[in-house]
């Protein structure tokens, strides 16, 4: 299979990354070129953006540098401090900046329309310019809030639609200027602020060893038993 | 007309699995649409924060199951992008010919089922013949039918078992035969033809920009796919190209092209792996001990915070990507993901279909629906 060779790929990336510096240079946005540790044989760039830039470092990417395709939004979760296991604090992934963060991937595919009956049958070898294929990894990162919101971008790709709606549901990050959002996965019924991704939030048998010891869950009441329904 | 909504599922045929269509219907005429998911959300993301990274293996072939095999090597390479594994250049054919097989079988699959909505009750015996074929074949691989537990991080569970190749080649020379046959008895099937012909027209550019990816873009007349694109593996070094079908109008694709899309998918499958046989460093007909260095390197156990691993493959359906933020586990020593997060190609595509339905008649749901291959187990995870 002809596929895109390491020196278009490496082209691609520099190009990617001076022209995002150079435009964003005065807001805080940086990028730079990330290497795969094995398995991909190709880089690509990584965008560290300041949650009130995003809306405009979009637009851009769609626009300007031909980004038609948004992959996937990830929420992750650092809280100052959580429990692993039951009874066993001391576990601090996060800091007073970084309570949050979103990433997301986006790819240039450049995909135009064929007319009927042609099909665009892409010479791999010879594509150049704005042309190769790059795939874009933004980071987004929030600090310790209870709250956490960044601006939706659904307007720009229609495929952030699911993307955001999943990431509020299991996350709880929440996409200002999203329509229409609801839960996807969870009971449509689920509670306000129940988002299991959250790191407090603990499934059964979380801990392996609370799983060896009582596996079918015998001796363990529901953690809502005290409470009245 | 008064209009009113009907709902469809989570127990329907048109489903293909546990979900549900709200149609909102003007006389015959699909006006609105809502789809709703979820109904087999297991947490698969929050389960795995709690594993290491060789137990999250069976959970991702869990996701899909008609397509196991291809979901975890999806994994496996963005395990391995975390950890910093290498693999040894054998290890690698031997997942490709493992994918390109569940490939085929997914797609004979999908022919199975659809072929069904559209009135061709025959070829859904006969797929779920041929797909025995590649069944049987896996199962020589990774022990089981269906979820197969077969690649690790750092390599593969087990060699191909002596004579393997032999019976692949053999299994493929006939499978391609029988192809025919199956084109032979659907071209020539005007029922088939009238359900899916100018039905569930969509282009190009919108499908890109929904996120809809794989041989639903494909057969709108546009090659794109990851295999080439953002190599991985060893695909850049044997032979076949990603199926591809010419649009058949200036709406775009319709159910008929997809159809196209797979049944050539199936006969680029079939070359790479016979392609891949005859390039297998070693020899096909060779067979390395468990753990060899030829098919198993030890990979680093643990990843520590502030790696990421990342991986986009091209699935049966579509664009599988995982991403994984190392440590994790108690107390942060990276024994586990830190967060693990799931992209799903059909998640995605499943509200872009249920859109496009809009104009349609009812009866054209179910050929619309099932053209794009739906599968919810790894929709809901």
């Amino acid at each position: 299979m002809q596929s895109i060779s390491p020196e278009q790929n490496i082209t691609a990336v520099e190009n990617a990354i001076l022209e995002t510096n150079k435009r964003f240079d005065l807001v805080g946005i940086k990028a730079e070129a990330c290497q795969h540790r094995s398995g991909k044989k190709y880089s690509f760039v990584h965008i560290d953006c300041p949650p009130n830039q995003w809306p405009s470092l979009a637009k851009w990417l769609k626009f300007e540098q031909g980004v038609d395709y948004l992959g996937m939004i990830t929420g992750i979760h650092y809280p100052l401090e959580f429990e692993f296991i039951s009874g066993k604090p001391g576990y601090k992934p996060g800091t007073p900046e970084k309570g949050w963060e979103v990433v997301i991937h986006l790819t240039r595919k450049g995909i135009k329309n064929p007319n009927v009956g042609e099909q665009t049958v892409i010479n791999a070898s010879k594509l150049s310019g704005m042309d190769i294929p790059l795939e874009y990894q933004v980071s987004i990162i929030l600090p310790q809030t209870d709250e956490p919101k960044i601006p939706s971008v659904q307007s720009i790709w229609e495929g952030a639609d699911w993307n955001e709606k999943e990431t509020w549901d299991l996350v709880g990050i929440e996409f200002e200027g999203h329509e229409n959002m609801m839960r996807v996965l969870n009971p449509h019924d689920s509670p306000p602020g129940f988002h299991p991704l959250q790191k407090p939030h603990k499934i059964r048998y979380h801990d392996h060893n609370e799983m060896y010891d009582d596996a079918q869950g015998f001796m363990r009441k529901p953690l809502d038993s005290d409470k009245k329904k | 007309m008064a209009e009113m909504w009907i709902t469809m599922g989570p127990q329907h045929p048109m489903t293909h699995g546990l979900w549900t269509l709200r149609v909102k219907v003007d006389g015959e005429t699909v006006v609105d649409t809502i789809p709703e998911l979820g109904y087999i959300h297991r947490g698969v993301e929050k389960i795995c924060e709690s594993r290491d990274y060789t137990q999250i293996t069976p959970y991702c072939d869990r996701l899909c199951y008609a397509s196991a095999m291809t979901w975890a090597q999806s994994y496996i390479y963005a395990a391995e992008n975390l950890l910093g594994a290498e693999v040894p250049e054998r290890a690698e054919y031997i997942r490709l010919i493992a994918v390109e097989m569940q490939r085929i079988a997914s797609h004979l699959m999908w022919l199975g089922a659809y072929c069904p909505d559209v009135g061709n009750l025959t070829v859904f015996v006969w797929c779920l013949r041929d797909r025995e074929l590649f069944l049987d074949l896996l199962q020589e691989l990774g022990g089981s039918r269906m979820h197969y537990n077969f690649p690790r991080v750092g390599g593969i569970k087990r060699d191909l078992p002596i004579g393997f190749a032999m019976r692949a080649r053999a299994k493929i020379e006939m499978f391609l035969e029988r192809l025919k046959e199956y084109e032979m008895l659907l071209d020539e099937s005007t029922i088939f033809l009238v359900r899916t012909q100018g039905v569930g027209a969509c282009k190009a550019e919108d499908m890109v920009n929904s996120g809809v990816t794989g041989p639903n873009v494909r057969a709108a007349g546009v090659n794109y796919d990851v295999r080439w694109a953002h190599p991985y593996s060893v695909y850049d070094q044997i032979d076949g190209m990603a199926a591809i079908e010419k649009a058949s109008s200036n709406e775009g694709s319709d159910c008929y092209d997809r159809y196209r899309v797979r049944m050539t998918e199936m006969i680029e499958s079939c070359n790479m792996i016979l392609s891949a046989l005859d390039k297998i460093p070693g020899g096909a007909e060779t067979h390395y001990n468990k753990k060899d260095e030829m098919i198993y390197l030890k990979p680093p156990q643990r990843a520590p915070e502030g790696q990421t691993g990342f991986s986009n493959f091209e699935d049966s359906r579509g664009e599988s990507s995982f991403y994984l933020v190392g440590g994790g586990g108690k107390k942060g020593r990276g024994e586990f993901p830190y967060r693990i997060s799931i992209r799903s190609p059909m998640f995605i595509t499943i509200p872009y279909v249920a859109k496009t339905m809009i104009g349609y008649k009812v009866a054209d749901i179910p050929a619309i629906m099932g053209s794009f291959d739906p599968c919810i187990g790894e929709t809901d995870r």
